[in-house]
């Protein structure tokens, strides 16, 4: 069950070393990669895991990446956004249990290690927290330090608020029983980043 | 300032306060006409009778001295409830200078760097009393204090949690009241020392109140007993 | 200890709740599981919250966070008019409703016209102090509490015992018990990893069923219209996202300007309320789903609740309204940890609870107007507070505002305290008198049995008859 060995060693990059170093503290998992391995990566780390169908966001990014067919040979199934697919099979009731979303973040922030996701026509709300898995694609540059630039950016002037913005940091996590913290209450159960650089 | 609960239940506290001071070297007038800071009726919700209390303590003590209190709870209640309390009123303006003029006694002894010289040796464990750690933001002067007259201070766990005294609260809700005494008691005994003391009586009264009726081993006395032997 | 009853009128303590405020905290004493429970919640917060004060600088944080509040107070009306305004613009409803009745006729008249059977909650203080669950029950609606702790209260039919932890008074065998009644099955894990799949599995075929989502509101921006919704779980983004419409209640005061302002409260939040730099899931939400999407709800009503709040502002109370309902006060405070939320009888329990119920509720309400005396005025709800409300002041000045007969009472019994005190004859005498009454009731330096107010004293506790006290 546990993800493969995935190196988080330090890159001298004081955001996303400080990055990495937050995700793990909100018991999350992350990884930089050069983009031409990212879409091997992302799905080795879901084949790993024992992802039997991922939901990619509709973006460009994924398709540069080349991950669909990455994790066609490691034999995932996938989906992209919108899935057209009935309600209770997106929401993991019907279907396959292990299913993965694959989102890709407008931002994130390194000192408390969250991801900023955006709703759109091809980033669906749900997509992260339907899931049992959740993996975020994240170009390095979109790394900022705080919670203020983050918001700072994706509410600026005459740039129209999106719909709805999940900050994300961690996987979701409860502590209504006894006050100790257990992962996967109704969201993901796991949380991987895959930075780009 | 003698303060009502020493008049009522403990005169040798004020009285102990007094010999400190004046081995410091301290000219000390106790003036006769004073009561009590009103706190009693001011957190019982009745500020206009407080206040009536209040303006009295205001004029015996009106001089250009120092107003020094054995007891961070009446210290805390003149310096910060009084500018409320006479807001707007007429001794407004005397009201703040009272409080500007008033000190809990460690305070007052770290203030001017006054060494009453040997106390009791201790081991003593101290309560910090809420009023002095959070109306007067005071946990140094007490134990420096105690230090400076030699005496060992065993801190107990939890030392800045509530002991349940907290005036009319003790008598409205004493089951709750007496749960936290009891705490608090057994959290003194447990380090070490047998003697638990505080900068105010009422939480002494209190705790040992209670760890009587429990059959809990444990003394009490004043900070300013303590620095007075 | 209380249960879940119907109810007539739209206060805001629980009508349904036995016996005087001290009779319920002895029966929450003598509850020996209840103190272990409080006091693990109460310590992990409090070790998590120092961590948060060491590495972030909470205390220089609470500064600002202060001042942002207090402007918002201040600047109330304009805020929420901006907000309403920009909310109406991303093609949401707004709704101010004077009180909880008129906010749960509009929830439940919408629930009515769009023929919904099933609504799915997330955790809310709001809804839990307008009654909603009730009045859409009597509506013959099924809710569901979403939020862990909240679906296991409901299981239990509890009221709430904490701000942000509203089940942190039960263990997880009570909690496995509660399961296994729910599914009518024995086949419950009952370890933690176990009972949350449980009921991960259980509430997603609400979510699926669930017409309308209720959540709460944590903060509106007004200057994008903008509501968020802080939460761990995951519960309130698929309330928010997976239902046709989405209903988010606010109380009218948890207005802040603009991002900037945002962005700091969202930070103190967290740190304050669970001792953690983030939440796990911020949602922030910008109106209904938009052309070309395909989730999110078709439908946004905002419901804005006045219930009292409004009179607050240019009141010696102002500052209440500052509160961000992070559930720090209740944590710190000597006397929720010691008998828990339900003991209240309210929604808002703890410090901050003690303040604002009989506000809202009214000075002579005989279910929330003893409950500022039960503190011990020490001060640690304040300390605590990260957007800086004086509560033990706010506690004095509800005491000074609170009308029961106790209260006359003590009035007189003061009117008379204050005619001997401050006059110095007299005063000496009476003291004279006391420490003669004491000494002869007392027994080897103590008295066990005094009379009158003194009864309070020896119920639970001796008194020294001499000063230092005999062992």
């Amino acid at each position: 069950m546990a993800p493969a060995q995935v190196s988080t060693a330090a890159v001298g990059d004081p955001l996303v070393d400080l990055l990495l170093e937050s995700l793990t503290r909100r018991k999350a998992t992350g990884q930089v990669v050069q983009p031409g391995d990212a879409g091997r990566a992302a799905a080795r780390w879901m084949a790993d895991a024992g992802v039997a169908r991922a939901v990619l966001a509709g973006d460009p990014l994924v398709d540069r990446i080349g991950l669909a067919d990455a994790l066609r040979r490691e034999g995932i199934d996938v989906l992209t956004w919108p899935t057209g697919l009935g309600k209770r099979e997106s929401m993991g009731l019907e279907g396959p249990i292990d299913v993965c979303g694959v989102t890709v973040p407008a931002r994130a922030v390194a000192e408390r290690g969250t991801v900023v996701l955006e709703a759109s026509a091809g980033h669906g709300r749900g997509l992260d927290v339907t899931s049992r898995h959740h993996v975020a694609l994240l170009p390095a540059d979109r790394i900022v330090r705080t919670l203020g630039e983050a918001l700072a950016l994706t509410y600026a002037d005459g740039r129209a608020a999106p719909s709805a913005v999940s900050l994300v940091s961690g996987p979701s996590r409860s502590s209504d029983i006894e006050k100790i913290s257990t992962l996967g209450a109704h969201g993901a159960l796991t949380e991987h980043v895959v930075i780009i650089r | 300032m003698r303060t009502c609960l020493s008049d009522a239940v403990a005169p040798s506290v004020w009285k102990a306060s007094k010999r400190v001071l004046e081995r410091c070297g301290v000219t000390v007038k106790v003036p006769r006409a004073q009561t009590c800071c009103s706190q009693p009726a001011w957190t019982a919700g009745h500020p206009d009778q407080a206040r009536a209390v209040a303006r009295h303590t205001i004029k015996v003590f009106s001089g250009p001295e120092e107003v020094v209190v054995p007891s961070g709870s009446c210290a805390g209640m003149v310096v910060h409830a009084y500018p409320e309390m006479f807001r707007g009123q007429p001794e407004e303006e005397a009201a703040i200078d009272l409080a500007r003029r008033t000190i809990e006694l460690t305070q007052f002894l770290a203030k001017h760097d006054l060494d009453p010289g040997p106390g009791a040796p201790g081991p003593v464990t101290l309560h910090d009393s809420c009023h002095m750690l959070r109306v007067l933001d005071e946990s140094r002067s007490p134990r420096e204090a105690l230090a400076k007259g030699g005496c060992e201070v065993r801190e107990m766990q939890h030392t800045d949690r509530c002991c349940g005294f907290g005036g009319v609260f003790s008598i409205n809700f004493p089951e709750l009241s007496g749960r936290l005494g009891e705490e608090k008691a057994r959290a003194a005994v447990e380090s070490g020392a047998r003697e638990v003391v505080s900068c105010d009586l009422g939480c002494l009264m209190h705790i040992v109140g209670v760890a009587h009726r429990e059959g809990i081993p444990l003394r009490a006395r004043h900070v300013a007993e303590v620095l007075d032997r | 200890m209380s249960t879940r009853r119907r109810r007539a009128d739209g206060g805001v303590a629980y009508l349904d709740v036995q016996g005087t405020l001290r009779e319920r905290t002895v029966d929450a004493l003598r509850d020996r599981t209840l103190r272990g429970n409080l006091d693990t919640a109460a310590t992990s917060w409090g070790e998590s919250r120092d961590a948060m004060r060491e590495g972030y600088g909470l205390d220089d944080m609470r500064e600002r966070a202060r001042e942002i509040r207090r402007s918002n107070i201040r600047n109330l009306p304009a805020l929420l008019a901006e907000m309403q305004a920009n909310v109406r613009e991303a093609g949401g409803t707004v709704v101010r409703a004077a009180d909880g009745a008129e906010a749960c006729r509009y929830i439940t008249g919408l629930a009515r016209a769009r023929g919904v059977k099933v609504v799915a909650k997330s955790k809310s203080m709001a809804t839990e102090e307008i009654k909603l669950n009730e009045a859409l029950q009597d509506a013959g609606i099924e809710v569901v509490e979403t939020d862990l702790g909240e679906w296991i209260l409901q299981l239990a039919n509890e009221h709430p015992s904490h701000i942000i932890a509203p089940a942190v008074h039960l263990n997880r065998e009570q909690v496995a018990a509660l399961f296994r009644e729910e599914a009518g099955t024995d086949e419950v894990p009952d370890d933690r990893e176990g009972l949350v799949a449980h009921a991960r599995v259980r509430l997603r075929e609400k979510f699926a069923e669930a017409g309308i989502g209720v959540s709460g509101v944590n903060l509106g921006v007004a200057s994008t219209g903008t509501v968020c919704v802080v939460e761990n779980e995951g519960n309130a983004r698929l309330v928010t996202s997976q239902p046709r419409i989405h209903v988010a209640v606010m109380g009218m005061e948890r207005v802040v300007a603009d991002w900037d302002e945002a962005a700091h409260i969202l930070q103190v939040l967290p740190m304050a309320a669970i001792g953690q730099d983030a939440a796990n899931y911020v949602n922030l939400i910008t109106g209904p789903r938009r052309e070309g999407e395909s989730d999110g709800p078709e439908e946004f009503h905002l419901v804005i609740i006045d219930g009292g709040r409004g009179a607050l502002r240019g009141t010696e109370f102002e500052e209440a309204l500052s509160c961000i309902r992070c559930g720090a006060c209740l944590y710190s405070c000597p006397m929720w940890r010691s008998v828990g939320g339900q003991a209240y009888g309210s929604p808002y329990s703890g410090p901050i609870g003690a303040v604002i119920t009989p506000l809202l509720e009214g000075p002579s309400s005989p279910a929330s107007r003893d409950l500022p005396f039960m503190s011990s005025l020490c001060g640690a709800c304040g300390e605590a507070c990260p957007v800086g409300i004086p509560l033990q002041d706010l506690l004095v000045r509800a005491r000074a505002r609170s009308s029961s007969p106790a209260t006359r009472a003590s009035g007189l019994a003061f009117r008379a305290w204050s005619r001997l005190w401050r006059r110095p004859g007299t005063y000496r005498a009476w003291m004279a008198g006391w420490r003669l009454m004491l000494r002869a009731r007392g027994k080897d330096g103590w008295a066990t049995d005094l009379p009158g107010p003194g009864a309070g004293w020896t119920q639970v506790r001796d008194m020294p008859t001499k000063w230092p006290p005999r062992r």
